[in-house]
């Protein structure tokens, strides 16, 4: 699922792993979901929307 | 704190597997019980209950694991429990029909196990590198 991640850390200057620490998961699962291969499950993608102050739908981009 | 979590978690997985090989040891180590079939039965027993242990343990570090990993792990312990029932049977009907030299031996299945998901655990992290 493409999403506006990497451009929202980017504009705020954080890492990966930073983001990593304020969603509480590894650098790793955010790399995956940057890169679309992986997608978050709810609570996680609500988590991350929370992050910057964003609705879901804001953040992930439906690919249909 | 999701990390700390974690880490304590892989530590006690790590001291239960390392306690249930050791009474596993210690309880095929045919000398010891020779004519002691109680204290044999003894180890067999504690090898069984420190397993328990381990398996539980297995699973907490399931649970404190993020989702992306847990994923990985699930997806590798799928494979390897595959690969454990078709492997395995296509060993026991080879033995059975004649077609290896040697009899077929059960301490190979958590050996293959042991492989297949060591490698599917890796292939599925390189996947999401």
């Amino acid at each position: 699922m493409k999403n506006r991640l990497k451009d929202l850390r980017t504009e705020r200057n954080w890492t990966q792993a930073d983001l990593a620490q304020r969603a509480g998961v590894s650098r790793q699962t955010i790399n995956a979901i940057e890169t679309g291969k992986f997608d978050p499950s709810l609570p996680l993608a609500f988590s991350l929307a929370k992050l910057f102050a964003l609705r879901i739908e804001e953040l992930f981009l439906d690919d249909q | 704190m999701k990390a700390r979590n974690e880490i304590k978690a892989t530590a006690r997985l790590a001291l239960w597997t390392l306690a249930w090989v050791a009474t596993l040891a210690l309880a095929s180590f045919p000398s010891l019980w020779d004519s002691q079939p109680v204290a044999s039965w003894a180890a067999v027993a504690a090898s069984l209950a420190v397993g328990i242990g381990m398996i539980v343990a297995h699973a907490r570090l399931l649970r404190e694991m993020d989702e992306l990993q847990r994923k990985i792990m699930l997806d590798a312990l799928a494979i390897s429990l595959g690969a454990g029932f078709v492997g395995g049977m296509a060993y026991v009907v080879a033995d059975a029909a004649d077609l290896i030299a040697f009899d077929a031996d059960a301490g190979m299945f958590p050996v293959l196990l042991g492989i297949v998901y060591l490698i599917a655990y890796a292939v599925g992290n390189l996947r999401y590198r």
